[in-house]
């Protein structure tokens, strides 16, 4: 028998064979005892159905022992095999008993086939529970060997047990006592060894005498419960009957139990067997614990994004809930590993695109070009100037140093013609406000908002990269891989802003940076506003954002919501991915007749390498009506996800 | 009479059960192994196959997914058997392709039953 063990618990799989082991040999006796029943007429010698009722009953008991022990849902320990062969026994010799009976009698009648099924009932009663070696009564001091085909092989005892008593013939008693019950013994002659015994290796009990000379009982107790280590192994004090009140001393110091010398044999096998049962169930609640900690310990891994995939497996193994738990969220955790992993690539993508844009473009950054600030200028007596980063609808954006922190910044001015006009700075100090409200790795992070000698500017974030229109315009249209890097960004800043109640209305490849990295970062919050206060502060009819990349609503002048930010990220991934914007037009009067009427070319048409799947999710975010959309940015995160 | 294909390696288990199959009216061939299962219930003639699923060679699931996927035993009921009785065998041993499902020690009032379901009205 083969049967493998798992720290203190069977694994699944020998559970499974212990079964198999059981219910095999069970299944002969009842199947071969109701075949000779169903020949048993009533010509029959007498007793032969009696018997044969007997056999039958005894094969019944046997399954319903093995069924209560071995139930689907319970962790089953080595002692629980142990005690389940030993409650075996008795159908076993019950079936014997009754078949054995038969035999002399089918002998003599020369009913061959009788003889032989018997036999096989005996041969089968034989292998469901093995008759144990050792004879009883014997006095034998030799350790008991476990039965030669004993299901636990590799546990030839139930427990290690520890005695500590002075007197030499104690604890030969005790010893073979236990040895006998197929515990495993060591012998301590004081205190100071039997602490230095438990020091060295674990044991299940002790059995503690309370006078020794030296160190006696009460001192051994107070060292072993005064140790986190020892502390659990339970102690069981030896004492003479006129020692009650040492028992009460000892019981309220931590020890399990109390036995008196001279022992009775049936007291001390059922109290060892009450503390070593109580122990394994503490065992089991500590491991348990542990293995719930494990739980707790990988949810605050995957957290911290260092969560090894199979750092639960041993928890995974379980047949309980805790082990569906474990399962469950050992594969949640490599689900986004593997996505992360995925991302890891397109980025790696993205960034090489990068790469060869940058090789493909011209330097032209030195050029000041409609600026109306040169290299070297002062700034508001604070930042120098280095040079035109881009201009916008409203204004230009330098790169210049800050002079007092000395580090690199982005200056955003507003247009001196822009000046006098009341609601463009309105609308530009907005973009301070909204745009401090947010704070995440996949936004530019906005710093300060002055006026200086008439003009209007804001410091921002200098980051070192490459909009996505410089990347479209020097590539022609971007990889799959590199383009859903991009969005899988996209959808996290937009799920950011949006759950801040801040829509961007103007996202376009010129507001979306990628630094080296290939972290991409959304700018210019200068036209957005806190979707709650966007009819109020919006005159109707006035369109704010670029018009290709609006949606209807917005071109139309209607309130806009989240769902307009999600149009305008569907228009940016179709120009990524084919190069092209989805409606093509000389004005805004003719781009939004188009984009009332026409319907745009799907991705995948325009480029076959661009997946099926993908270029229907661009054509869902660029749907007319907002209720057809995809509804929200961690909805298009989730669908991009699912498109790995 | 019903023929049956019953594929099992522990010979007393073989002996016991065809023989209570046989009183009971079925035709019993007795494979001792996957292997031997699957060439066997291939080459024709079974009304319905007893599958043990722990067997050396090629176990009770994968010769029961093997005879699923030929066309000349597709449609042959096949009813597992297994000793381990462990949660899921039942699941496993229907997802592989089996009928039905049945535990050791086999109760025969049972196990006939769920014959007799499958065979209709061939018996």
């Amino acid at each position: 028998m083969n049967t493998t063990l798992s720290g203190t618990t069977l694994t699944v799989e020998a559970q499974a064979q212990l079964r198999h082991d059981l219910r095999t040999p069970l299944n002969h006796i009842i199947g071969y005892t109701e075949m000779l029943l169903e020949d048993t007429g009533d010509d029959a010698p007498a007793g032969r159905r009696a018997r044969l009722e007997q056999a039958l009953a005894g094969a019944r008991v046997a399954l319903d022992l093995i069924n209560a022990a071995l139930g689907s849902a319970r962790r089953i320990v080595p002692g629980d095999v142990v005690r389940l062969y030993e409650s075996l026994q008795e159908p076993r010799r019950s079936i014997v008993e009754a078949v054995s009976g038969l035999l002399p009698e089918s002998d003599g009648d020369g009913g061959g086939a009788f003889n032989a099924d018997l036999k096989k009932i005996l041969s089968a009663a034989e292998r469901l529970a093995p008759e144990p070696a050792q004879a009883a009564g014997a006095a034998s001091a030799e350790p008991t060997a476990a039965p030669p085909a004993a299901p636990v092989d590799a546990t030839p005892s139930q427990a290690r047990i520890l005695i500590v008593d002075d007197g030499a013939e104690n604890r030969e008693v005790l010893r073979r006592r236990l040895e006998r019950e197929g515990h495993a013994v060591e012998t301590a002659e004081n205190g100071r060894r039997a602490l230095e015994l438990v020091a060295e290796r674990p044991y299940d009990l002790v059995l503690l005498d309370v006078l020794m000379p030296e160190l006696d009982g009460y001192a051994v107790l107070d060292a072993l419960k005064g140790s986190p280590a020892t502390r659990d192994i339970p102690v069981i004090m030896i004492s003479a009957l006129d020692e009650l009140e040492g028992i009460v001393r000892c019981i309220e110091r931590g020890a399990e139990d109390y036995l008196h010398k001279p022992f009775d044999p049936v007291l001390l096998r059922a109290r060892i067997n009450a503390s070593l049962d109580k122990k394994r169930m503490r065992d089991q609640e500590v491991e348990y614990l542990r293995e719930v900690n494990r739980v707790i310990e990988a949810a605050s891994a995957v957290e911290g994004g260092h969560y090894r995939p199979g750092a639960l497996a041993e928890v995974t193994r379980r047949d309980d809930e805790l082990g569906h738990l474990a399962r469950v969220f050992d594969s949640m955790a490599q689900q986004i590993k593997a996505r992360e992993e995925r991302l890891r690539d397109r980025v790696r993508d993205l960034r090489q695109e990068i790469e060869w844009a940058r090789r493909d473009s011209k330097e032209a950054d030195s050029a000041l070009d409609g600026g109306n600030l040169r290299s070297g200028d002062n700034f508001a007596q604070r930042y120098e100037i280095i040079a035109v980063m881009g201009r916008g609808g409203m204004g230009t954006v330098y790169r210049a140093k800050d002079l007092e922190l000395e580090e690199e910044v982005a200056i955003k001015t507003l247009r001196p013609e822009f000046v006098s006009d009341k609601t463009l700075l309105a609308r530009f100090k907005d973009e301070i406000r909204l745009a401090r409200r947010l704070s995440d790795a996949s936004i530019v992070r906005t710093h300060d908002f002055g006026e200086w000698s008439g003009v209007c500017f804001l410091t921002m974030e200098c980051v070192q990269g490459i909009t996505i229109r410089e990347l479209i315009d020097t590539r022609g249209r971007l990889g799959v891989s590199a383009t859903l890097a991009i969005a899988t960004q996209l959808a996290h800043s937009l799920a950011v802003a949006h759950a801040h109640g801040v829509i961007h209305r103007d996202i376009k490849p010129q507001n979306l940076l990628v630094d080296e990295a290939g972290v991409l970062k959304v700018m210019d919050f200068g036209v957005a506003r806190l979707a709650e206060r966007s009819t109020a502060n919006t005159e109707a009819g006035l369109v704010i954002g670029t018009p290709a990349y609006m949606p209807p609503e917005q071109l139309m002048g209607e309130p806009v919501d989240a769902r307009s930010d999600l149009y305008a990220a569907g228009v940016v991934l179709y120009e990524c991915l084919t190069g092209q914007l989805p409606f093509q037009a000389g004005s805004v009067i003719s781009l939004v007749a188009k984009l009332l009427k026409e319907e745009p070319r799907p991705p995948h048409d325009v480029n076959q390498e661009i997946p099926p799947a993908l270029s229907a999710l661009v054509l869902r975010l660029l749907a007319k009506r907002p209720e057809d959309r995809v509804q929200t940015a961690v909805e298009l995160g989730l669908q991009l996800a699912a498109l790995c | 009479m019903p023929r049956i294909l019953l594929v099992e390696d522990n010979e007393m288990n073989r002996d016991m059960l065809s023989r209570r199959l046989q009183r009971k009216g079925y035709e019993v061939t007795m494979a001792v192994d996957g292997r031997q299962g699957v060439e066997m219930a291939r080459s024709g003639g079974y009304d319905l196959i007893l599958m043990d699923m722990s067997l050396p060679e090629i176990d009770g699931w994968e010769a029961t997914r093997q005879l699923r996927a030929a066309p000349e035993t597709k449609v042959v009921p096949i009813i597992g058997l297994t000793a381990h009785a462990m949660a899921g065998d039942r699941e496993k041993a229907l997802e592989a392709g089996c009928n039905d499902y049945d535990t050791k020690p086999v109760e025969l009032p049972r196990l006939l039953g769920k014959i007799e379901a499958l065979l209709g009205g061939v018996k």
